[in-house]
């Protein structure tokens, strides 16, 4: 209805958007192969193999011209990355690409240019626009960012960093510049965040609006929620595989009404936050201005409701789905990983409140 | 003001949704407001003169074809349709079993003769049905049913007992499961009658019901029925019922929706200037949370909706999403009602009907939800069918 009616800014069509979808599952599934995506989530040169491999498909450009990738492409590709229990550093990317589009700079073009390429590889680090209180903040004096910023991902591989900085602009620092230290804070995300801290680092800038900016977090949040249905989803799938040919008492687990129910609850939730992340996406994709109340929707939606399922997932799997070696434990990760951050469903609760209630007197 | 922004139906379904607007401006005086609560509240979302007037003006079989003199109009437009009449607060309930459930089976399964007697009684807003499908036995597997009708001559009779339904007290007809052949498997053995409630023999026995409104049991003693107002063939009945259903769950769920809707604006306008204790209720940060989890819950509710349609316009029968969009709706409905006690403490027990209400209906949506979770097939019947049909788990 509100897609297929509305006006469209590009012309991606649905059909296309499926061929899209079977692309990249097609892709993936070749070269980050399930068998090998948890020893190779910690392997640098394989993650750089992987992410030319990904430019080669046109990939690294994702955001860069909203008439070929609006964001519900951009949403697609992540919830593919999540199935896959794939790594690539793409958040980054999409983040370049959305902030730098059509700025001047030699510098940054040619650190544009590298990325499509695939021999640059981009993290974000959003500091006081990432939505979490704890996530630090950099401040810029010319061309110089001093500061911390906690829970970045893909640092370890990143040749450069994609920072937002107050006031508010947005710079792109090497991953070898003087006075920068990468600190790996390890814990439930694999391979796992780090925290940056500059002192007085060299930095090319680039002047952005706060609203600039807060847009392109938003994106970020989305495209990590939707990372998180692709991998709770495949958890799912591989939990209702699992009852259809596990045998207890004499039957099928999945008679027992017991976890029928349980896995009903989990397709409503998986099929609630993949519409409402759809709905926010086709929101910003038509020009909606409301577009950022749905986002917020779609969040404190999925944050509860799928790690809800990846937690009912590994209940109806058993013990088959608890050692490491299964798919299921990453699966949990990412998850849990990918709806913690960025102020997480609070933050978006608090947001729909001040839209709905107005702000807090 | 609504609290959430508008879903964009698309142009044709908001250039209709106007055109509905400002009929509904025209006709549902503040006058007839005001005359319609002075009713007692269970009789609220009745009026069979409104129901005329609605017939008189096309607003009765909005979604019908046009061949069966309906308006024709997508699934979309009357999900504004609905929508637009449940925000109006106009009574609409009268006729609405007759114009969704019966029509659609009529469409279906009826003779030439049948359509063209029943269907512009319906849409002319004269015509109130309703179901007769639940009994003592009979709840969640329905297929057990036991009222039995047996052929003499022209007419069939008809004994047994029927329960929960709803609106009973206040149709002149029934829609009625009745079992044709006891010896069949159960699902083999049903038909379809159209029985006159005024007819010999049928007694009507109402029940207050939570939510505030009546439901009925009726009792059928060798009540004698015409031959010619069996709908579909003899032991036909399963499939008449089951295909009666698809298309019109997702009216419900649009009505319902509208409803939750309504509610949760009233109790953020509310809230927005309330104070109590000497302190902004909206500035308190527990309810903020929950007002904003809330808010997110809707539009999920909404999009389940929205998916429902877009499956009947493609021409498919949402059931296993349906059934995801009925259990979502109705457990949001109980969640709301829950979260206004909590946030308006006592105050939230008061109805509309007491002066001091700090906004009255929340009360009530909660008494109603149980309904939602309930009628329609239990939301444990709805999981099996979640699971059964949308995951093909083994029965």
């Amino acid at each position: 209805m509100s897609s297929s009616q509305s006006p469209r800014i590009e012309g991606v069509s649905d059909a296309e958007r499926g061929l899209l979808r079977d692309s990249v599952r097609e892709f993936l599934s070749k070269r980050w192969p399930s068998d090998h995506a948890m020893e190779r989530s910690g392997n640098a040169q394989a993650i750089a193999a992987l992410w030319q491999d990904l430019a080669g498909q046109g990939l690294a450009a994702l955001g860069a011209d909203p008439a070929e990738a609006g964001l519900r492409e951009i949403l697609l590709v992540f919830e593919e990355l999540g199935r896959a229990s794939c790594p690539a550093p793409l958040l980054g990317a999409v983040g370049a690409n959305l902030a730098l589009a059509g700025q001047q700079s030699n510098a940054m073009r040619a650190m544009l240019e590298d990325l499509h390429q695939g021999k640059a590889m981009v993290a974000l680090a959003l500091g006081a626009f990432d939505g979490d209180a704890a996530a630090g903040k950099v401040e810029a004096r010319g061309d110089a960012l001093s500061g911390k910023i906690a829970f970045v991902e893909g640092a370890e591989t990143a040749t450069h960093f994609i920072v937002f900085t107050a006031p508010a602009s947005v710079a792109v620092v090497a991953s070898g510049a003087p006075r920068l230290q990468i600190k790996v804070t390890p814990g439930l995300a694999v391979p796992p965040l780090a925290e940056l801290t500059f002192d007085n680092t060299p930095a090319t800038r680039l002047d952005l609006s706060p609203k600039a900016l807060a847009d392109i977090a938003s994106v970020a949040r989305l495209a990590c929620a939707s990372r998180a249905v692709g991998a709770a989803e495949r958890a799912f799938e591989l939990a209702v595989d699992n009852a259809k040919v596990r045998k207890q008492f004499g039957q099928l687990i999945g008679q027992f009404q017991a976890v029928q129910h349980k896995l009903a609850n989990c397709l409503i939730s998986l099929d609630g936050a993949r519409l409402a992340l759809d709905a926010a996406a086709d929101a910003r994709d038509n020009c909606n201005p409301d577009w950022h109340v749905f986002a917020a929707s779609a969040l404190a939606f999925a944050g509860p409701a799928l790690r809800t399922v990846s937690i009912e997932t590994h209940r109806a799997l058993g013990a088959i789905g608890y050692a490491e070696e299964h798919e299921a434990p990453r699966h949990f990760r990412r998850v849990h990983a990918d709806l913690a951050r960025f102020g997480g469903a609070p933050g978006a609760r608090a947001a729909l409140a001040d839209f709905v209630l107005g702000p807090a007197a | 003001m609504t609290a959430l922004p508008a879903i964009s139906m698309g142009p044709a379904a908001n250039a209709f949704r106007k055109e509905v607007r400002d009929w509904l401006g025209k006709h549902w005086t503040p006058e007839k407001q005001a005359a319609h609560l002075r009713k007692p509240f269970k009789d609220r979302g009745y009026d069979n003169e409104f129901s005329k007037l609605m017939g008189r003006d096309g607003w009765i079989g909005v979604g019908w074809p046009k061949t069966f003199g309906g308006q024709g109009r997508s699934a979309s437009e009357q999900i504004a349709f609905v929508t637009e009449v449940a925000n109006s607060g106009a009574p609409a309930h009268a006729h609405n079993t007759s114009e969704s459930i019966v029509a659609q089976a009529l469409f279906l399964h009826g003779t030439k003769q049948q359509q063209d007697e029943w269907l512009p009684f319906i849409r002319n807003g004269e015509c109130f049905f309703a179901l007769g499908y639940s009994e003592p036995e009979a709840g969640s597997d329905l297929a057990a049913l036991r009222t039995r009708a047996v052929r003499d001559g022209d007419e069939w009779v008809v004994n047994g007992q029927k329960l929960w339904s709803t609106g009973g007290d206040k149709a002149d007809y029934m829609w009625l499961a009745v079992r044709t052949d006891p010896e069949a498997k159960k699902h083999a053995g049903i038909s379809v009658l159209m029985v006159d409630l005024h007819s010999p023999g049928v007694t009507i026995r109402p029940s207050m019901a939570l939510y505030g409104k009546t439901f009925s049991a009726q009792f059928y003693d060798n009540v004698r029925v015409p031959a010619k107002n069996m709908v579909g063939a003899v032991n036909n009945g399963w499939k008449v019922i089951t295909d009666a259903l698809a298309a019109e769950r997702v009216m419900i769920g649009a009505t319902r929706m509208a409803g939750l809707e309504r509610a949760f604006d009233h109790l953020t306008e509310y809230l927005k200037t309330a104070v109590v204790g000497g302190k902004a209720l909206r500035s308190d940060p527990v309810i903020r949370d929950r007002i904003g989890a809330l808010a997110a819950d809707l539009e999920v509710a909404r999009q389940f909706q929205v998916r429902n349609a877009r499956l009947v316009e493609q021409g498919k029968v949402p059931i296993h999403e349906a059934a995801m969009g009925k259990v979502f709706t109705s457990e949001l409905q109980e969640r709301l009602g829950q979260a206004a006690l909590d946030i308006l403490g006592a105050g939230g027990l008061l109805s509309e009907d007491s002066a001091s209400a700090p906004v009255g209906e929340m009360e009530q949506l909660l008494r109603h939800s149980i309904m939602g979770m309930i009628g329609g097939g239990t939301n444990e019947i709805q999981r099996n069918v979640i699971a059964q049909r949308g995951l093909e788990l083994p029965r």
